[in-house]
């Protein structure tokens, strides 16, 4: 096992998923870097705290009636899966299928699409994009409620065209309409009781009542359409068969995976106008997506096998989102091994850093990269990290503290216990002007002397102090 | 005014959760309002009178104090068209200033960006709660969002004095120097130490301040003493916010209701007397708001999501008085069992942004509304 | 047929009481009922983290008269934070157990707090997350200690008595148990939720009979939540995870299931009265909506049908032979009426 190994599955797992202890990066590099990938996208027999075990302790994770259950339960998988791409796609399509509670007002028919994105979101494509137009809450986000035959909206349609497949400029206004009469009829049961309960935040008498999809046969234009040079009696299916015919969907999908995988790409609305960061990255990633039929799994294994995605320039390019920063700081320090009280107000921080898991600010989702980052949420990205990371109590700090005075004792200096708090905090690597600070910050408290008794804990809170300086480290806020 | 334009600060007090405007602003000699509320009523001999026929709830003691000194605005029916009636979308609404779509930009944020264009202070908004209400979000435009001015700062969780003095010192060489750095490390190094000058900045104000006002011990007290403090210490801050909730009274609303306000008003009347006593009175606006009223008729134990409600515009630079007209209660003029608003909420925006900020109100508020001459001339 | 028309006789559907409130009356996410004299049900609410009402102790009877409400959210004496199981002695004293701090709280019927229990640990009469409590004939107490997966029995003030159980799933272990209940012979019966089943233990804690094994077939359970025993010794299951109610006769066979038939409660019917258009809109919804759903966990079908049972987390029965089903995710008690 090379150190470089490591530090290489350590940029994978940051990716990939939301960090790795040292230890489990250790069982990785056993393992190997593409059976590492292919575990990932097709994990046998996954294990994380269980449904049951949330929704005993925890009644509004399961009843999920407001807007902040949501986050602490998906906080609750981020952390305790050994299956944690499946939370990052979810993340994923979450951002680019921004749906939210501000016009949905409950929690739990979000959660629902969460737990869709889990299911189809590493599969097919066009799966995916059927299943999203069934979506309910989707359906409510953006009208398609109100899409009839004889007057349709073209909310959906537009959105489904504008920022889900293609992209603008790959379209025209024609195809929009044409894409919106092909969804008539698509809507969800009960349409005007739950749209009223939902415009009244309405929980009487009995909680929230969940959506479901409904088609409405006789409320579907059936008559012929034209789309994308396309004509026929097309249905909402149809339409998503000719997106996904669309190299221009190829390439909007693969640029959306590059951002949020390799390296940040600017905002969405200024694609048209900018070329990717890597064309050649863009090309290979399409031509998987036709070659596997859309398959999602096959695009990612293409993305995390290739030399551009392993490539020292990509490590910490993209700033870490505040879901990503939180899960990874608890996957560290392990606070969270049994169902507690604590998990809504650590899930908050969420949102305090900008983040409100399930209330995307608009249908664009967040802006990502630097966009993360003001004077605000950088104080709560550090304080979090510091905050926990200087908690001996939790049981995954104290064994990093164990693990450097076992392993770098009795006499440690500087240069060691920054090395060795890097290492074990995630096989970080820092620049050489981050490490000359830590290094200087850490020989200002003199050498460490592990020997004998640590009667006032001295030793260990040498350890944890160095560990609160690195969460400030740019390369920690970063992935 | 006897002070520069510079100095002026607004203060804007949030009650989250829908505030029951009509046992607020109570139209205490309207029989229907007494049909209507059979159980969540405030009596008649409680009220304290306005005029002949509005009065305040009793729990508004202080606010009524400030009225009979001419330094309260009451603003009646305030609401928007097509009033949603979701805490979170129409909190959307008031915060962007944008009733047809779902907007991004809060109207504060501008009025920050506006203030203070080149983003020169990190201080000029300043919000007291976690997380940035969406009412402050704007690119661009640094807010600091503060728990508790005393402990405000970077890595707060380091125990040892001397160690986090240090920390803070390697915080500083980290995110100081940008060269040689890309455009992203560049970004986030400034934006380090602006939060970094800004948290320094702002710790100093407990110390500069002494007051012989005592706080009572709430939430909103806690926030209003360090808005206090912030002013005093004249750090150049514009726009401060402040919440407090849950105002959501859907059952045992009398008792509950009279708790939410007391702790409001008490706060606002120990703030102004703080003012005063600083001699700040003059500089400060305060608006309260929330998100929409409740419904007209009672649910036997509190009542349920509404429309239409009262705002507040308090302070000395303020023209008292009744402002907008206090929406009718017959039924035939009722939308769906909720008041109908008569005064667009952003005509009290745009009054504020124009008249006490000087700043063009429209690009804001995304229209031109009518002012409300409420701030003195 | 024969089958149906059997379990129809055996329990009958009565009404609903109940509201989503998270202040006065109503309840808000409810853990636990316990049935006091004159027919008055104390529902304990356990509402959510990150607000602090909601917590209460809502006091009500079968006719949806509402009494008032005791205790609220906080560490305080006459607070809770998670409270979890309720119960009553025959001198009017109503015993709460809080899974987050590790106490027990004594009320008298008047909602004033006499007195709190309960220190935190694994050593015997030490607690880690009391969650089910039920009082004996003698006045003591049995606590499902259930993060150190034990029973212990202390008198009504707190002291030591015996302690009984350990993790695992043998016969006599336990694995997180939850809500219990007594019968006419003191036999205590256990909720072993992780265990899937229910056991049954002699007062001193010797094990007697354990009952169902795991799965979602008659007779089977995912995750009991809490169990009822009628003087015929019929055993009512609130078999959580399957959401829905069990009922084994006395040798542990299966009788019958409910799957839950709530209708709109008088507090319900307030509600509707005055919110004009959501009651006419709810009147032209079909509610029991036949669809597909995503899985197998009965969860997601509870979630889009209201009337059915979601999130069961207790069943009492009183003197009349009335079944007492506390759903926590629909803020209601559905009654139930022994045929």
């Amino acid at each position: 096992m090379t150190e470089s190994n490591v530090a290489l599955v350590a940029h994978l797992m940051r990716r990939a998923g939301f960090g790795a202890t040292r230890s489990q990066l250790e069982e990785y590099v056993d393992k190997g870097y593409h059976a590492t990938v292919d575990e990932l996208l097709h994990p046998v027999d996954p294990q994380r705290m269980p449904d049951e075990m949330i929704r005993r302790y925890h009644a509004e994770q399961s009843g999920m009636m407001g807007q902040n259950s949501p986050g602490a339960y998906w906080l609750y998988r981020m952390i305790s899966t050994t299956a944690p791409l499946h939370e990052k796609i979810a993340l994923f399509w979450h951002s680019v299928f921004a749906t939210g509670y501000t016009k949905i007002t409950q929690g739990k028919v979000l959660i629902d699409q969460i737990r869709m994105f889990r299911r189809y979101g590493l599969g097919s494509f066009r799966e995916l994009l059927v299943e999203l137009s069934k979506d309910p809450a989707m359906i409510i986000w953006l009208d398609n409620q109100d899409n009839h035959n004889g007057s349709i909206n073209e909310n959906y349609g537009r959105e489904l065209l504008e920022l889900f497949s293609m992209g603008v400029g790959n379209y025209t206004e024609q195809d929009v309409k044409e894409c919106a009469r092909s969804f008539t009829g698509w809507t969800i049961a009960n349409t005007e009781y739950m749209e009223l309960r939902a415009r009244r935040d309405s929980i009487w008498p009995y909680g929230r009542i969940a959506w479901h999809f409904e088609y409405r046969e006789e409320d579907h234009d059936d008559g012929e359409k034209t789309f994308l040079g396309e004509t026929g009696r097309f249905n909402g299916e149809d339409i998503i068969d000719i997106i996904c015919r669309q190299p221009a969907t190829a390439r909007f999908i693969s640029r959306h995976l590059y951002h949020f995988f390799v390296a940040d790409e600017p905002p969405v609305p200024q694609w048209p106008y900018t070329p990717p960061r890597d064309p050649a990255a863009i090309e290979t990633l399409s031509r998987v997506y036709f070659d596997s039929s859309y398959s999602i799994s096959a695009m990612l294994e293409a993305l995390f096998k290739s030399e551009w995605f392993q490539s020292k320039e990509t490590w910490f390019e993209k700033v870490k989102s505040p879901a990503e920063l939180v899960a990874s700081v608890l996957r560290l320090t392990g606070e969270f091994e049994r169902p507690r009280r604590e998990i809504l107000d650590t899930a908050m921080h969420i949102v305090y850093m900008g983040q409100h898991l399930i209330n995307p600010p608009s249908v664009e989702g967040w802006h990502q990269g630097v966009e993360w980052i003001d004077t605000g949420t950088l104080v709560e990205r550090v304080n979090f990290a510091s905050k926990h990371l200087g908690n001996l109590d939790a049981p995954g700090v104290r064994a990093i503290v164990e693990r450097i005075k076992s392993q770098l004792g009795p006499m440690i200096s500087p240069e060691r216990l920054v090395d060795g708090c890097l290492d074990q905090m995630g096989a970080i690597s820092v620049s050489p002007e981050s490490r000359n600070v830590l290094i200087q910050f850490a020989s200002e408290q003199g050498d460490l002397t592990v020997d004998g008794p640590d009667a006032n804990g001295h030793v260990d809170r040498r350890v944890t102090d160095t560990m609160q300086v690195i969460a400030a480290t740019h390369e920690f806020q970063r992935a | 005014m006897s002070l520069a334009n510079g100095n002026r600060a607004l203060v804007v007090i949030q009650l989250s959760g829908g505030n029951d405007g009509l046992n607020t602003v109570i139209p205490y000699n309207n029989e229907l309002y007494y049909d209507q509320r059979p159980s969540v009523h405030i009596e008649q001999g409680q009220v304290l009178r306005l005029d002949d026929e509005l009065g305040l709830s009793p729990a508004l003691g202080p606010i009524k104090r400030l009225w009979d000194q001419d330094k309260v605005a009451v603003i009646n029916g305030i609401g928007y068209p097509n009033p949603n009636r979701s805490h979170f979308r129409s909190m959307d609404v008031w915060h962007t200033a944008e009733t047809d779509k779902v907007g991004s930009e809060g109207w504060l944020g501008r009025a920050i960006r506006d203030l203070d264009p080149k983003a020169d202070n990190v201080l000029t908004g300043v919000n007291f709660g976690r997380g940035l209400p969406r009412a402050l979000a704007c690119k661009d435009v640094p807010v600091a969002s503060v728990a508790n001015v005393e402990t405000y700062g970077l890595l707060p969780d380091i125990q040892d004095e001397r160690a986090k003095a240090l920390a803070l010192k390697a915080f500083s060489m980290m995110y100081g120097g940008a060269d040689g750095k890309d455009a992203v490390a560049q970004f986030l190094s400034q934006t380090g130490m602006n939060a970094l000058k800004g948290a320094d900045i702002l710790r100093t104000a407990p110390a500069k301040y002494s007051s012989t006002v005592e706080y009572a011990s709430t939430p909103i007290a806690d926030s209003l003493k360090n808005i206090a403090q912030v002013i005093c210490a004249d750090l150049g801050t514009r726009v401060y916010y402040a919440q407090h909730g849950s105002f959501d009274t859907h059952a045992a609303e009398l008792d509950s209701h009279a708790k939410l306000w007391k702790d409001v008003s008490d706060a606002i009347g120990d703030f102004t007397d703080d003012l005063r006593e600083h001699d700040r009175e003059d500089d400060v606006v305060i608006l309260v708001f929330s998100e929409f009223g409740r419904r007209i008729m009672d649910n036997g134990s509190g009542t349920d999501h509404g429309s239409g409600s009262a705002a507040f515009v308090i302070g000395g630079p303020v023209q008292g008085g009744m402002y907008g007209e206090y929406p009718s209660l017959k039924p035939a003029d009722q939308l769906e069992g909720d008041l109908h608003f008569s005064t667009d909420f952003r005509s009290a925006y745009s009054t504020i942004l124009e008249q006490w900020f000087g700043l063009d109100a429209v690009p804001i508020v995304n229209g031109t509304f009518e002012q409300l001459d409420f701030i003195r001339r | 047929m024969s089958a149906t028309r059997a379990e129809t006789a055996f329990l009958s559907y009565q009404r609903t009481i109940g509201l989503s409130t998270m202040e006065g009356r109503g309840f808000y996410y409810p853990a636990d009922t316990a049935i006091g004299a004159d027919e008055k049900l104390y529902v304990v609410s356990r509402s959510l983290e990150g607000d602090a009402r909601g917590v209460r102790v809502t006091v009500c009877n079968p006719d949806s008269e509402y009494f008032g409400t005791f205790a609220s959210s906080g560490e305080e004496d006459g607070q809770l934070i998670w409270p979890t199981a309720i119960d009553i002695d025959p001198d009017g004293r109503v015993f709460i157990t809080d899974e987050y701090t590790n106490r027990i709280s004594i009320f008298d019927t008047s909602g004033d707090f006499r007195s709190a229990w309960g220190v935190s640990g694994t050593e015997e009469g030490q607690l880690d997350g009391p969650s089910g409590l039920v009082l004996d004939g003698d006045n003591n107490v049995y606590v499902a200690d259930h993060q150190n997966h034990r029973i212990q029995k202390f008198t009504s003030d707190g002291q030591f008595l015996l302690a009984f159980g350990s993790r695992g799933d043998g016969e006599g272990q336990l694995n997180l148990p939850w809500g219990m209940t007594i019968d006419g012979q003191g036999d205590l019966y256990v909720a072993d939720w992780r265990n899937d089943r229910i056991q049954k233990f002699a007062p001193e804690g010797r094990f007697l009979a354990t009952y169902g094994s795991p799965g979602r077939g008659d007779g089977q359970f995912h995750r009991p939540a809490s169990v009822a025993v009628d003087p015929e010794g019929y055993m009512y299951v609130a078999d959580w995870g399957n959401e829905r109610v069990q009922v084994l006769d006395p040798s542990g066979a299966f009788v019958t299931k409910l799957r839950g038939e709530a209708t709109d409660s008088v507090w319900a019917l307030d509600f509707l009265r005055i919110n004009v258009e959501e009651a006419e809109a709810r009147a032209r919804a079909n509610l029991e909506p036949k669809m597909d759903f995503f899985d197998d966990d009965p969860h997601d079908e509870s979630s889009h049908i209201e009337k059915y049972f979601w999130a069961p987390v207790s069943v009492k029965l009183d003197s009349a032979g009335r079944l007492y089903v506390t759903e926590s995710n629909r803020h209601r008690i559905q009654i139930y009426q022994r045929g």
